[in-house]
């Protein structure tokens, strides 16, 4: 503490910073943001061509998740583009905020984890409707092994449950990470000439970053849900199938 | 102390060079193969993505690390 | 899973994440340089559950309702101008038909007043020439019979002239009703050289 306190580094001042349960205040700033945008973004829906700023992004938005939804879980994807909507414009907008204001749910870990409970949740749901309660838990134990290698069942059964949590864990710190530690780099960026800002210089990589945070955890939890509603054995052929106009497009 | 505020710069910064290097490498060939096939630029950007994400995770465990011991500078 | 369910439970995560704010077991002290604190994870879970469903209805339904229904305006738009374009090729074709049936029309037509014009020529020549023998006819047999009349004619003077020579060749007591018989009988049998 004295060698931080000596150097006056803003690490230490940043660890220090106390916002508390005041960032549920921009929690509800985020959810006010996302329900103007979509205010704004319903104005002109009813036009047969939309002109307006906020609905084509909006239309964009719709169109990049569902793209992504078909490309990694396939055709019968688009049903998880809702949940995909919503996580994305909370990460995306309160990413945002945390470039102009001191703080943002995003780039708070037990925030965060609550967001990555929620995901994983909704996967194992989507994953139990999808096989049933039986072939969900089947899906933890790795291919069909007969006699006494059931233990290697087993032992891939607990590996399995540990990724999960690990799941959990990657996804809160991965967004964590990224934001609050770009904040720290800029407030110590900050402070090496009082008065200048030179941290500003990082705003465009910060912003390219909160788009690419909100995109890695959507297309996280795409790769998760395909993996948890794949149907094992007779999703193979199908995937065959689905996998082979692709196939001949590219060819051709 | 000291040693523990030595102790996280010194973490921070092999973390963030192996990272570096790892990630480099992961660019390097997700924007070879790009280059070499554009048509499946798309996917392999994808892929690529993933890997520096999955590589990332490495270096944000140890900033983790990192806070976990400023704790216990306190 | 139902909309209202998930509004309810958010509102239940974000109570518990209040009323356990101030206990202890939610900073633990092994985290403490990271400040987590496990009553804000339950709140952020009971507000995260509140966005999705209002994120849902308010945003993501009428949007894709919005798109869908461009979407299906513009295939139905397609199917109708395809419709049309055909709708006109068949048209197009009926109307290629007709016009190939009535010049066919048109020519049989032009070819059966071609006919009639020389059927009727045919006919009129034909009645021309009857009456043009019928004429002729006619004329000879005037002409024959005036040659018989004159002949009749030329025979009674003849007998007059014959009878009134004979009167001054052989004289007056000859009963004339007998002579002019014998006469008559004679020029009968002469006629024949004429």
């Amino acid at each position: 503490m004295d060698l931080l306190q000596q150097l006056n580094l803003p690490l230490a001042e940043a660890a220090e910073k106390e916002i508390g349960w005041n960032i549920f205040f921009y929690s509800g700033l985020v959810f006010a943001i996302v329900l103007v945008f979509a205010t704004l973004a319903k104005k002109d829906l009813k036009n047969r061509v939309f002109t307006s700023l906020p609905t084509r992004l909006a239309e964009h938005l719709y169109l990049f998740l569902e793209g992504m939804t078909v490309n990694v879980i396939g055709p019968n994807g688009k049903k998880y583009v809702p949940f995909l909507l919503a996580i994305w414009t909370f990460i995306f907008t309160g990413n945002i905020m945390g470039l102009l204001l001191q703080a943002t749910p995003t780039a708070d870990w037990s925030l965060n984890i609550g967001m990555a409970v929620i995901t994983v949740v909704y996967v194992q749901y989507e994953g139990i409707k999808a096989n049933g309660l039986l072939g969900h838990i089947k899906h933890f134990s790795g291919p069909k092994l007969g006699g006494f290698m059931i233990l290697v069942s087993g032992l891939i059964f607990v590996v399995e449950i540990v990724s999960e949590c690990m799941k959990l864990v990657s996804l809160s710190l991965r967004l964590y990470g990224n934001i609050e530690g770009g904040h720290i780099v800029r407030s110590s960026l900050d402070s090496i000439i009082a008065g200048v800002p030179i941290g500003g210089l990082l705003l465009p990589i910060k912003f390219f970053t909160c788009l690419i945070q909100a995109f890695v955890w959507t297309i996280l939890t795409c790769t998760y849900l395909s993996i948890a509603t794949s149907h094992g054995h007779d999703d193979e052929h199908e995937g065959d199938h689905g996998h082979q106009p692709a196939l001949t497009e590219a060819h051709a | 102390m000291e040693n523990i505020a030595i102790g996280i710069g010194l973490a921070v910064g092999i973390a963030g060079l192996g990272v570096g290097i790892g990630q480099g490498l992961a660019a390097n060939g997700g924007l070879q193969g790009m280059a070499r096939q554009p048509e499946a630029g798309k996917q392999i950007n994808n892929s690529m993505l993933l890997a520096l994400v999955f590589l990332e995770l490495v270096f944000l465990l140890t900033f983790v690390l990192g806070f976990l011991l400023m704790g216990k500078i306190h | 899973m139902n909309k209202f369910a998930l509004l309810g439970l958010g509102a239940i995560f974000i109570i518990i994440g209040f009323v356990v704010k101030d206990q202890s077991w939610t900073r633990p002290e092994m985290f403490a340089g990271l400040q987590l604190d496990l009553g804000k994870t339950i709140t952020n879970i009971g507000v995260f559950l509140l966005f999705i469903p209002v994120i849902n209805m308010y945003f993501y339904v009428p949007l894709k309702e919005a798109m869908d229904a461009r979407n299906h305006e513009l295939e139905s738009t397609f199917t109708e101008a395809e419709q049309l374009r055909v709708q006109m090729q068949t048209l197009k074709s009926d109307y290629e038909a007709r016009l190939i049936k009535t010049e066919a029309e048109a020519r049989e037509t032009i070819q059966n007043q071609i006919k009639e014009a020389q059927n009727l020529r045919q006919q009129l020549m034909s009645e021309a020439a009857d009456r043009a023998d019928a004429l002729i006819r006619s004329a000879q047999a005037e002409i024959e019979q005036e040659k018989n009349q004159t002949i009749a004619t030329i025979r009674t003077h003849v007998v007059d002239l014959t009878l009134a020579a004979a009167q001054k060749v052989i004289g007056e007591n000859m009963d004339s009703e007998k002579n002019r018989r014998l006469i008559a009988e004679f020029i009968e049998t002469v006629e024949v050289a004429s």
